[in-house]
């Protein structure tokens, strides 16, 4: 089954996560501000190559990089 | 003569034990659904007998009733309705994920996102719809144009639910 987004170069991975923050921001105003915060993720990671931590990176940004560079390579 | 014989035939089928009905954890009833609903933070449904479950599968809407064929099936954002032994029926939109119907009238579905409808705001919808238009419309990275087109999907299905 091709997906738009998977065409898109968007992970599965990713399409839910735009999916969940859309449902979010549709609730009613008192429950929305509990469930945003959810939404929210800042893990970052280091490569560690012969013993030595690379450079502390963004999971965020390194996934959207990741993702624009193989957009358009799966079918 | 011959209805001793007969009368010794029945007393041994009766006397024979039946085979034992091997029964491990509590088997659902022949007619209901055991369903468990579960989102990342908060689970809906514990494995609660259910009537029948009509859920979103992007290969198309389904009614899942008791004895049904294993499958696993990925949803699209949409409603889920569940209809309890009660009576009662509950809807829940889903942001989406995966529902996989087990041997045994066994249904799980996983969801990250989900809310009874009353929880949402049409006019938060509304909003949400004009920006992500002009998103998809603009000049924005075709990684924008895709995320506004999901987003626009998923609104347009909970616009129409709301209705």
């Amino acid at each position: 089954m091709a997906f738009a987004w998977k065409a898109a170069g968007i992970t599965y991975n990713r399409y839910l996560a735009v999916t969940a923050r859309v449902v979010r921001r549709s609730l009613k105003d008192d429950k929305r501000l509990q469930a945003e915060r959810r939404g929210e993720m800042d893990l970052r990671f280091a490569k560690w190559e012969g013993g030595k931590q690379g450079e502390n990176k963004s999971l965020a940004d390194a996934n959207l990089a990741d993702m624009a560079a193989h957009a358009g390579q799966s079918q | 003569m011959n209805s001793l014989k007969v009368a010794r035939m029945a007393l041994r089928a009766a006397a024979r034990p039946q085979p034992a009905l091997r029964r491990g954890y509590a088997d659902v009833a022949p007619d209901k659904l055991r369903l468990s609903l579960a989102l990342p933070h908060q689970t809906i449904y514990k494995s609660q007998d259910v009537v029948q479950v009509n859920i979103a599968a992007e290969s198309g809407e389904m009614g899942i009733l008791a004895q049904h064929v294993p499958s696993i099936e990925q949803l699209k954002p949409g409603l889920v309705e569940v209809i309890e032994e009660a009576g009662g029926n509950k809807q829940f939109f889903l942001s989406g994920g995966f529902a996989t119907v087990q041997p045994g009238s066994v249904l799980s579905i996983n969801a990250v996102e989900g809310y009874p409808l009353e929880d949402f705001s049409a006019e938060n919808v509304r909003n949400q719809i004009s920006e992500a238009q002009k998103i998809a419309g603009g000049s924005g990275s075709e990684q924008d144009k895709a995320e506004a087109n999901i987003e626009l999907e998923v609104l347009e299905s909970l616009q129409a639910a709301l209705k």
